[in-house]
């Protein structure tokens, strides 16, 4: 059965405000990962990276600064799941110790393929 | 669909190897103390900064492509090129820049990265030495250590002290201070001149130390790990020349001797047990075997500190072959060295207890004959815990009595009491 790829942004309440981890918090949290990463090795097909938070916002009246500061969540992050259906896809994001962290929400985004 | 296989790192294996226990605390002491060794104290805060940014990247990188073949280079790197960043930021930083041969390597030149573990050692030491400047409050220079040399985040420090995140950061702030105003030349004084502040280093190491042994932290895990981070510092102290000392020495088997006993000193419940209690199968082979050798060679030499007199009295206890057989006269007349050397009533109310070990309760009580306990002990549970169980002992019942209620009422924590309601109520010894 051939798999479908998801994209998965991680989102995320703008810094400030939240303590920042502690070395031994980051160590626990690299542990996390590591396993999650694994556990689900098959599904996850590109662990993606984290987006800085600098960016420009280009419409057809021009380029702004962006993101937009006011917003409530910003992406801070993609990867790329592949999995037999959504269920799958849900269950791996799920798992991943991102979900925790405070204000933190993954959206999952079926691609279309259609440039497969 | 085939799946691309991503990059994952030179020589990773199918499950990446794991770090050694408190290798990202540890490591962001290492990276704090080279970096602030080429910035210079006043710079610390930046530092951090640039230590707790590059254990962040490392979460990150690492997780995608594995750990790299020397981490530590790793970090090291990503940390200096961060604060590197920073400081170029502001133009009044550029004469450090200049200054730092390390950091004036131009883009794309790599830093020079601390190959020889001996020269981390000195950094830290150096560090170490950094934190107990006479300039800096007492009670500031511990925070400042485990923030530093230990890598404990503000509010790990105040779970660990029983104290406030607040009070936490205003005793690093006031240190920070301190080391701000500190002359540009605080930077490079060579290691063995910072040898007269070795007492208040010891100090502090031996506080480390007993912020973990003393605390009635529920967790063992968590009270051994300030035991750990102490015997670390202390082991550091050792094993170079500016610390290479008896009195050295001596605090290392001391904390050895103590911490052997740790994990016997709780049932399994988390309660208190008295040493008599305690399963000596459960002592730790390897710590009494390092006390005993650190014991040695403190014995070297003509000095005699508190650190010699209480590492003593510790290898009595821990080198006894049971609670009967212990050497309570040897014990008592170490505590009678420790009352010359440090006179507090403590001593000798420890004393006390020991000679009514080994000549009964009433020699027991002689020994306290006539001492008046100043006000801090006068009404702490200890003074009257003693006291009711040296006349409990010696047939007295109701001045027993009397302070065993006044013993129970001042327990501090309920493992305590209970641990006083069991003492002090059993049928004479």
């Amino acid at each position: 059965m051939s798999k479908r790829n998801y994209l998965v942004l991680l989102r995320s309440k703008p810094a400030g405000g939240q303590p920042r981890p502690s070395p031994e918090q980051m160590q626990q949290m690299f542990a996390a990962y590591n396993a999650w990463k694994e556990k689900f090795k098959d599904d996850i097909l590109d662990m993606g990276d984290k987006l800085k938070t600098q960016g420009r916002v280009v419409t057809a009246s021009g380029v702004a600064d962006g993101p937009f500061v006011e917003t409530k969540e910003v992406v801070g992050g993609y990867m790329i799941v592949s999995a037999e259906n959504f269920e799958r896809a849900v269950e791996v994001v799920r798992a991943c110790p991102a979900v925790h962290a405070p204000g933190a929400s993954l959206e999952i985004r079926e691609l279309e393929g259609a440039r497969m | 669909m085939s799946r691309p296989s991503h990059s994952r790192g030179p020589g990773d294996p199918a499950s990446p190897p794991g770090l050694v226990e408190h290798y990202f605390r540890h490591e962001y002491g290492r990276m704090v103390a080279v970096l602030v060794r080429q910035v210079g104290l006043h710079h610390l805060e930046a530092v951090e900064d640039a230590a707790q940014g590059a254990l962040l990247a490392a979460l990150t990188a690492w997780v995608a492509n594995g750990i790299p073949q020397d981490p530590g280079a790793w970090l090291h790197r990503v940390a200096h090129n961060r604060l590197l960043g920073v400081l170029r930021k502001d133009r009044g930083h550029q004469h450090i820049l200049a200054s730092a041969a390390d950091l004036g390597a131009e883009n794309g030149e790599e830093p020079v990265s601390p190959a020889f573990a001996g020269e981390v050692r000195d950094e830290l030491l150096r560090m170490l030495f950094a934190c107990c400047d006479e300039k800096i409050p007492h009670e500031s220079r511990l925070v400042l250590a485990l923030k530093t040399l230990c890598g404990f985040s503000t509010g790990e420090i105040a779970f660990r002290l029983f104290t406030t995140e607040a009070t936490v950061y205003k005793r690093l702030a006031r240190a920070r201070e301190r080391l701000r105003q500190g002359e540009v030349d605080t930077q490079t004084p060579r290691l063995e001149s910072l040898r007269s502040r070795l007492p208040s280093v010891h100090a502090v190491v031996y506080l480390i130390f007993n912020e973990g042994y003393l605390s009635t932290h529920a967790e063992r895990a968590i009270r051994a790990e300030l035991c750990e981070e102490a015997i670390r510092l202390g082991t550091l102290l050792a094993t170079h020349p500016v610390g290479a000392a008896p009195p050295t020495f001596a605090l290392l088997a001391l904390m050895h001797l103590h911490a052997a006993r740790l994990a016997s000193r709780q049932d399994a419940t988390g309660g208190l047990l008295l040493l008599e209690e305690q399963d000596r199968s459960l002592w730790d082979a390897e710590h009494l075997r390092q006390g005993a050798s650190w014991l040695a060679r403190a014995a070297h030499g003509d000095v005699f500190t508190r650190f010699h007199a209480e590492a003593g009295i510790a290898a009595e206890h821990c080198f006894a072959p049971s609670f009967a057989d212990t050497r309570w006269n040897e014990i008592a007349e170490l505590y009678a060295m420790l009352e010359r050397i440090d006179p507090s009533p403590i001593h000798t109310l420890n004393r006390a207890v020991a000679v009514a070990q080994g000549q009964g309760p009433r020699a027991g009580l002689a020994a306290l004959d006539g001492m008046v306990p100043p006000a801090w002990l006068d009404g702490h549970y200890l003074w009257d815990a003693v006291l009711a169980d040296l006349h409990h002992r010696a047939g007295n019942a109701a001045a027993a009595e009397r302070h065993r209620d006044q013993a129970l009422a001042a327990a501090p924590s309920t493992a305590v009491r209970k641990l006083l309601q069991r003492r002090l109520t059993k049928p004479t010894l």
